[in-house]
């Protein structure tokens, strides 16, 4: 769902690349299509709930680009099958779920946020960038998908409330269980456990980034003077959730809060870009896109009453064929005098097994 | 008629040898059924015919090997002792839910007079049987699955395969046993496994997936054990703690050895024995068939038991072994013995003796420990000639002692160095019998000779072994 | 995996009035050491280890700590992390350059010190960089290049062991890595567009650098030390194509500044010592 590398040919030289010499370029181009894109849902007063999502917005906003954001809660439903997603015009390239290819296509779109930085402010924000996916990323993803006690009382609640049924049941935990392994592919151990010792580690790192990010932010508006560019994007992205996500084991918010320049600079990018959200209060209904949901709802019902129908064939069944195995297996184990009766009590079909 | 049911005897637990259950663990009552001794009783007999019924699987011709005897018999009470005899063989196989015998008059046409029938009455076990066990330790619980196909082929061959799923570790075993036809103790098996086991008193946890060919055969009065086995062990730090002595351990590395076991066992009892002796050798080659680890490893375990007074046994005990790195590569940690703990030397913690680095037990290369122990029924022996003879107390006063080998000094040099500095200890407990397996030993120990670095265990210690000093 | 440093005691033993001294027969001894095993990590260290390892080796040469390298076929499994290299002082064992660091200045040595608050954060920052996208370009040359994997990761990485544990072994790590790069993101990727990521990472280092020294005025950081040692390491290690070398080749003054660090780091001390510990190709010029 989230990718954690920073491909090169994100870091534009202004110099040279834009091959649209007006950063407005985009506003005569009529003729286009608005692109598609697939997000997470937003809550808590965020245009979405998940970092590539708000990354990707953000800089959609900061560059100005005219997207139709389809806000939905079923990542089956995006064309990639994560989110976020774009929806390319282009067949050979179809449609993109990596935050930094959307922001390179949305580029040469010639929706460009970075034309104004100097090469060596491009050197920087590959940098950041990197900075935040080393440092800040694994540690968000702990705190909201590892942390037991997060993740069972809001992040597992609010994706099993707003995640269509079936998969509301399913999806959260694999989640949960690919953000976890990828913890541990990314630390390279193996038996890595979440626990003390991990979260100590993992907090330490994110903390220090956090500072760091302050320091170098210091009283400016943006990361690069006046106008937000894609650093701003992807700070943006990494810590608006942590803001306003309200996680009951809240040390990085603390220490965000903490933070005065960063913590108003997540706040204005909220008001000046997404004055809709920050005005909302937090309901759960109304943010939904009407595009998307209209002329998918009636499909969706009775997609889930069928999936609901096999769900329950298929866990009737299961529970059959499991008290069937186990069963069998006690009877072997015991001693004769007990199988007469334990045929009686299954009936006739387990008999066949 | 003239029927004779032999089948009073107990009906024999189902275990195979796999348990180390010998054959004299299991106190035979003596044939002792009234038999309506007619006519036939000093009269000869001749068996014409000898029955089993109830075969499915299993090969008829297989079993005659283990029945044949009974046609020997040359009068009535030798019929029923070699029919019994011939009981007990065809249930150590392993293969029969159950055995009974019935021995009649011969019937029929060409019937002797003297002719007498013998029908052996099975019943086999299923084609595969399943077992399901949680068990929980410290910090961790886990699940066993056992499958075992006793009589795959129809000549008492077994597979069983088990397979342990636990909150951190996941190991399996599977082994597959096949005795050779009419000498059952004559066997061959190839067991595939996968181990985990931590150590915390080296701060070690070592993963062990091996693959082992065994061949075990009876010689006069002892029995022997060839055995090859290929391991990949891999090593590492239980903790972050660890010292540096078992991090320089940690990794990857093959073993691949040759061994030789040769037992005499005339004990009683494996557990809590009241007469016989013990002899056990042990020796492993490693590092000829490949391999990282080479070494030539000895080991041996003396015990003589004697009954005296009221019941009570005297036991002595004497065990020692060596480990000779072959080449300049040091020996490894998993390699090297240990010493210590509630049933070798008594008073000192779990492998709490020798070389250690900050508190880290690393093993030594060389060891030996002896024991004198006076066993004892429970004083006003309560329930006795049932529950209470599991029990004993006991009296102990053990010694022992674990180093390294330095190969510059001659071999005067190393049994110097294990004559001095010896641990010892005396105290006295309580010990039960665990079935045939184990037991669970409740001691007082007062530990002596205690050297720097050993951790001692003053005072009561509780433990459970299967091999005990 | 094979590179061990341990740093002896002194720094440890660091007390309030006396300075580090370099124990000047130590240093000998140390060196013999390093030309001794030196010969095991010629068949058995990788390119991504050797960097990491000559990053924290630079490190603690500039912070003029004394250094005994030693090198072990286990070395990877001894790290407390997993991960090459980690020295050992006292009865402490620390792993990768982050902790190193952290721990040196917990011992009151650091290089850092003279920056202000904003260099700090671009210091940390584009050591990150250099973590994120040369490191992980190396795993992905070594064990998703097909060539490499074959040619020299996994003969390599294999060496120690015997027949069939080799195999094994350097399977489940290619796996490992593969998977790591399926979790970065990086499992679409091709040859050329790693190799385009590398450039990229370069033309920030060299745009960063500048005309400098150093990256940051006059004196040497730990992003000096570990941009050093990935660069020096590529610089020096043949593998199946250049193209990885080239590229880096292509910035005239990272080359200057590898030259500049070998130079006042490495050769003096090393003038009489035949065999170089810390890289296994000829020196950069």
């Amino acid at each position: 769902m989230r990718s954690w590398s920073t491909p090169a040919e994100y870091l534009v030289w202004g110099a040279h690349c834009c091959p649209c010499p007006c950063p407005s370029g985009h506003t005569s181009d009529p003729m286009a299509a608005p692109l598609e894109m697939y997000c997470w849902k937003g809550d808590w007063g965020l245009p979405s709930v998940d970092t590539d999502c708000l990354t990707v917005l953000a800089y959609a906003k900061f560059a100005g680009a005219p997207l139709k954001v389809y806000k939905i809660t079923n990542p089956w439903r995006s064309p990639t099958g994560v989110l976020p997603a774009l929806k390319t015009a282009e067949k050979s390239i179809g449609s993109l779920s990596k935050p930094s290819n959307i922001i390179i296509h949305l580029r040469k779109q010639k929706y460009n946020a970075d034309y104004d930085l100097s090469a060596k402010e491009g050197a920087d924000t590959l940098a950041f960038v990197s900075l935040l996916e080393e440092k800040l990323l694994p540690a968000l993803i702990y705190t909201q998908w590892v942390d037991s006690k997060n993740y069972v009382d809001v992040t597992r609640r609010w994706y099993a409330e707003n995640i269509p049924f079936p998969l509301n049941f399913l999806l959260p935990n694999r989640i949960h269980t690919q953000q976890l392994e990828r913890l541990r592919l990314v630390r390279g151990d193996p038996t890595l456990e979440p626990g003390e010792q991990l979260e100590k580690e993992l907090y330490h790192d994110a903390l220090e980034c956090m500072t760091l990010l302050s320091q170098r932010l210091g009283s400016h508006k943006f990361f690069f003077g006046d106008s937000p560019s894609s650093l701003d994007a992807y700070v943006f992205g990494h810590l608006a959730p942590l803001l306003k996500i309200k996680l009951p084991n809240g040390k990085l918010q603390q220490h965000l809060n903490s933070l005065d320049n960063l913590r108003q600079y997540c706040t204005n990018i909220l008001l000046l870009y997404f004055p809709s959200e920050g005005k909302e209060p937090p309901s759960r209904k109304v943010s939904v896109h009407p595009e998307g949901s209209d002329f998918d709802s009636e499909p969706h019902k009775r997609r889930n009453q069928i999936l609901s129908v096999l769900f329950a064939l298929g866990s009737m069944l299961g529970y059959a064929i499991l008290t069937g195995i186990v069963s069998i297996q006690q009877v072997q184990a015991q001693p004769a005098l007990a199988e007469p009766h334990h045929v009686d009590e299954r009936g006739e079909e387990d008999e066949e097994e | 008629m003239g029927t004779v049911h032999a089948r009073s005897l107990d009906p024999l637990p189902m275990r195979g040898p796999e348990l180390g259950v010998h054959a004299d663990d299991i106190e035979t009552p003596d044939v002792e059924q009234e038999t309506k001794q007619e006519v036939l009783e000093n009269k000869d007999v001749i068996v014409q015919r000898v029955h089993i019924d109830g075969l499915g699987r299993t090969k008829e011709d297989y079993l005659t090997y283990e029945i044949a005897d009974v046609f020997r018999a040359k009068n009535l009470i030798d019929v029923m002792k070699r029919a019994h005899k011939a009981r007990q063989n065809l249930l150590r196989l392993g293969i029969f839910r159950q055995v009974e015998v019935v021995i009649d008059t011969s019937q029929g046409v060409d019937a002797l007079p003297n002719g007498l029938d013998v029908t052996f009455e099975v019943t086999e076990l299923r084609r595969m049987t399943g077992s399901y066990n949680t068990m929980v330790g410290n910090n961790e619980g886990s699940m066993v699955l056992g499958l075992k196909l006793p009589n795959v082929f129809g000549q008492a061959e077994k597979l069983t395969f088990q397979f342990s799923y636990g909150t951190k570790e996941t190991s399996y075993g599977l082994s597959f046993f096949k005795p050779q036809p009419g000498h059952f103790e004559r066997n061959f098996a190839v067991n595939l496994y996968k181990v985990t086991g931590q150590f915390p008193w080296s701060s070690l946890r070592e993963t062990d997936r091996g693959v082992s060919t065994e061949f075990s055969f009876p010689l006069w009065k002892t029995n022997h054990t060839l055995k090859w086995e290929g391991v990949w062990r891999e090593l590492g730090c239980l903790a972050r703690t660890a010292s540096f002595a078992v991090r320089e351990e940690s990794g990857h590395s093959l073993k691949s050895s040759l061994s030789h076991a040769m037992v005499i066992d005339t004990r009683n009892s494996t557990i809590l024995p009241r007469r016989g002796a013990l002899l056990k050798i042990n020796q492993e080659l490693a590092g000829y068939t490949g391999g990282d680890a080479s070494f030539l490893k000895e080991d041996f375990e003396i015990q003589f038991n004697r009954r005296l007074f009221w019941d009570s046994v005297l036991s002595t005990s004497l065990w020692g072994g060596c480990l000779l790195p072959i080449g300049d590569k040091p020996t490894c940690i998993a390699d090297r013995f240990y010493l210590g703990g509630p049933t070798s030397v008594r008073g000192f913690s779990m492998y709490s003796i020798g070389p250690q680095s900050e508190g880290d037990y690393l093993g030594g290369e060389m060891y030996w420990a002896g024991g004198v122990h006076l066993y004892t029924p429970l004083p006003f022996r309560p329930g006795k000639g049932g529950f209470g003879d599991l029990f004993r107390t006991h009296f102990f006063l053990n010694a022992g002692n674990l180093c390294n080998l330095n190969y510059g000094d001659g071999p005067q040099a190393h049994l110097r160095k294990l004559a001095e500095c010896i641990r010892w200890s005396y105290g006295a407990g309580i010990v039960l019998r665990l079935g045939n397996i184990a037991r669970l030993e409740l001691n007082y120990c007062i530990p002596m000779g205690v050297q720097r670095g050993d951790r001692i265990c003053d005072g009561v210690q509780f433990g459970a072994g299967i091999r005990f000093l | 995996m094979t590179l061990m440093l341990s740093v002896p005691l002194t720094l440890s033993n660091f007390s309030c009035y006396s300075p580090v001294c370099i124990d000047s027969s130590h240093f000998i001894m140390s060196l013999a050491a390093e030309a001794f095993v030196s010969q095991i990590a010629e068949d058995q260290i990788l390119l991504s280890d050797c960097a990491s390892s000559l990053a924290v080796q630079a490190y603690l040469r500039m912070c003029n700590l004394p250094v005994q390298v030693s090198y072990r076929p286990n070395a990877e499994y001894m790290s407390p992390s997993g991960k090459v290299p980690f020295v050992h002082v006292g009865n402490q064992v620390v792993s990768e350059l982050g902790p190193i660091v952290q721990f040196t200045k917990a011992k009151g040595h650091s290089l850092s010190d003279g920056l202000d608050d904003v260099q700090r954060a671009e210091m940390k920052a584009y050591m990150e960089l250099v973590n994120n996208m040369l490191l992980t370009a190396e795993l992905y040359i070594q064990w998703c290049d097909d060539n490499t994997a074959a040619e020299i990761s996994r003969p390599r990485y294999s060496s120690p062991y015997s027949w069939p544990l080799n195999h094994i072994l350097a399977y489940q790590k290619q796996w490992e890595v593969r998977r790591k790069m399926t979790a970065v993101g990086w499992a679409g990727k091709n040859l050329e567009q790693v190799y385009e990521d590398v450039s990229q990472c370069c033309q920030a280092l060299s745009q960063r650098l500048g005309t400098q020294p150093y990256f940051f005025n006059k004196q040497p950081t730990e992003l000096d030390a570990l941009v050093f040692g990935h660069l020096f390491t590529i610089l020096t290690t043949r593998l199946t194509s250049d193209e990885l070398s080239e590229k880096v080749k292509s910035y005239s003054n990272l080359l200057a500044f590898c030259r500049r660090i070998e130079q006042s780091y490495f050769e003096d001390s090393q003038a009489g010592s035949s065999s170089r510990g810390y890289s296994k190709g000829p020196s950069l010029f």
